[in-house]
């Protein structure tokens, strides 16, 4: 039964530290580094006497090297946010680690392996918004997300791709989402409580960030825009997601639009929007990029009030977000959770404090993905 | 069944139970009951976890138990290299293994989540699993209001049952 963990974060803090394993034995009093290197490799355990040496001297808490249920010296995170103070971003940033290391941890325990293949677009730094336009399109088609590609679009991540895409409610509302890359799975978060067609394009946006990580590693934290600021892997991944989203089929399908004008045109753009489940913003700029209206009028309609919350009177469309907004986490991850809770590989205590939820509230959780609970306690 | 006479480690989870079903009382005057302080904290309103929460006067709590451990760093390491599963339990749970583990005295446990059970498997530590329906009756003393499956002797049977097959520990 002995404790893997302890030997590869020792590892992971010693690099950290710029220290040696000769470093390390001499530390310890080992002979040699080779007594080290076994127990980074797990072949040799660390006694408590040691453990509590490895604390006391290189200066970290004994869940450090114990608790599971935290990224340690992995996860990079790319956070599409507006105004979210450093620190408090940071702390969430803790949060979200924490639940995404649940899902690794718990999925290991349940039996679960990694996805063998990681997908990528064939895009570079250099390509341009048409390609990335074009990928866009392609996505859509290859993998059949239909006339309203946003609906399904989760769902495929999941499926085809193994990403693993968790409904979130962060601490703060600026939050619109995040990608996280860990070396053996890549999550997308989203915040459950903006209005459906942010969430949709934070979700395409963050698919591409996921999709072209190796070739253009996201900068850390964005701001949460549908044009991209001057960014351009931003841009690149914003023509991508608006493709994904509002294929040029549906989009030219939707009217004639070079021959609309104001009122008409304003109401034949908000209700597109909501069919396609996008924010009306969203679908002005698409229509820029295809041509179809020019870039001084999107620039104009793109901020007149008329097309605010898809052109819904004041609130309405607020009001009503509460009863389309997606359950929590993902069924995916509520059914990992579930089998290792009825499999006694957590405590529900621990798995409930980790989701910020209470004990009570973890039977609505798997009732509302429709997953069977496990036992009361 | 003759009643046990020797220590019960409680945890969070059975004292919030015996509270919710009234049974503190009865169950403190037929046992010496112990815990450790993170179970103590955790009981408390804000700490419990649970919606509705029973409101558990710290004094009584207090009064009705044996001793409330401090847990060491020493035994919550040597716990933890023992079995790193020990990692998967809430803080409660964890420190009153770490604890158990320990002592070299006879107690038994009731601490009635899974995982808590499971680690008591596979420490081979089965026998000194007892639930709470099981600590009351042998104390003659019946709730009124009825115990939650996992706090019952049926289930915590077949739980350890199957816990054991799965460990690949079958008696």
């Amino acid at each position: 039964m002995a404790n893997p963990l302890i030997g590869q974060r020792l590892k992971t803090l010693r690099e950290e530290k710029k220290l040696s394993q000769d470093d390390l034995a001499r530390l310890f009093g080992f002979k040699d580094r080779q007594t080290v290197s076994a127990i980074e490799t797990g072949e040799r355990r660390l006694s408590a006497d040691e453990l509590l040496l490895a604390v006391r001297e290189l200066g970290a808490p004994l869940d450090y090297f114990t608790d599971p249920f935290r990224l340690v010296g992995e996860g990079r995170f790319n956070w599409r946010q507006s105004n979210v103070p450093p620190a408090v971003l940071g702390a969430y940033e803790r949060v979200a680690g924490q639940i995404i290391a649940a899902f690794r941890t718990l999925g290991t325990e349940v039996g679960e392996k990694p996805p063998l293949v990681r997908h990528s677009l064939r895009l570079t730094k250099n390509s341009r918004f048409e390609d990335a336009a074009e990928a866009g399109e392609r996505f859509a088609a290859e993998h059949t997300l239909g006339d309203v590609p946003a609906q399904r679009l989760a769902e495929v991540m999941e499926r085809d791709l193994s990403i693993l895409v968790l409904m979130v409610t962060p601490s703060h509302a600026g939050v619109s989402g995040a990608a996280c890359r860990l070396p053996e799975l890549d999550v997308v978060l989203i915040n459950r409580d903006e209005v459906p067609g942010r969430r949709h394009f934070d979700l395409a946006h963050e698919l591409f960030h996921i999709l072209t990580w190796d070739a253009m590693p996201p900068v850390h934290v964005e701001d949460a825009t549908e044009t991209g600021g001057a960014n351009r892997v931003e841009q690149l991944a914003n023509s991508f997601a608006s493709a994904v989203l509002m294929p040029a089929r549906i989009v030219r399908e939707a009217a004639d639009w070079r021959s609309l004008r104001e009122d008409a045109l304003i109401a034949r753009l908000n209700a597109t929007a909501d069919r396609l489940e996008v924010t009306s913003s969203a679908l002005v700029w698409r229509l820029a990029s295809l041509e179809l209206l020019t870039k001084a009028d999107a620039r104009a309609i793109a901020a007149s009030e008329a097309i605010r919350n898809n052109g819904h009177p004041t609130g309405l469309f607020a009001d009503t977000r509460a009863a389309g907004r997606p359950a929590l986490f993902s069924k995916r991850f509520v059914e990992i959770v579930a089998r290792a809770v009825e499999e006694g590989r957590v405590s529900i205590r621990k798995i409930a404090g980790l989701l910020n939820l209470s004990v009570d509230d973890l039977g609505d959780l798997f009732a509302a993905h429709g997953v069977p609970a496990p036992y009361e306690l | 069944m003759a009643r046990w006479r020797g220590p019960v480690l409680v945890d969070t989870n059975a004292i919030i139970e015996a509270w919710r079903v009234n049974a503190w009382r009865a169950l403190c005057g037929g046992y010496a009951l112990e815990t450790v302080e993170e179970c103590v904290i955790e009981t408390q309103t804000g700490y419990q976890k649970r919606r509705p929460e029973q409101q558990i006067d710290r004094d009584t709590l207090l009064a009705g138990l044996k001793a409330a451990h401090t847990v060491l760093d020493a035994e919550r390491a040597a716990a933890l290299v023992r079995d790193g599963e020990i990692a998967m339990l809430d803080e409660g749970e964890k420190a009153l293994w770490a604890h158990a583990l320990a002592r070299s005295d006879a107690w038994v446990l009731c601490g009635p989540d899974k995982a808590s059970l499971r680690i008591g498997v596979r420490l081979n530590l089965r026998d000194r699993l007892i639930s709470l329906e099981r600590l009351l009756e042998d104390t003659g003393f019946r709730p009124k209001t009825a115990l939650k499956s996992a706090y019952r002797q049926d289930w915590l049977s077949r739980t350890l049952v199957e816990l054991a097959q799965r460990e690949g520990k079958i008696a």
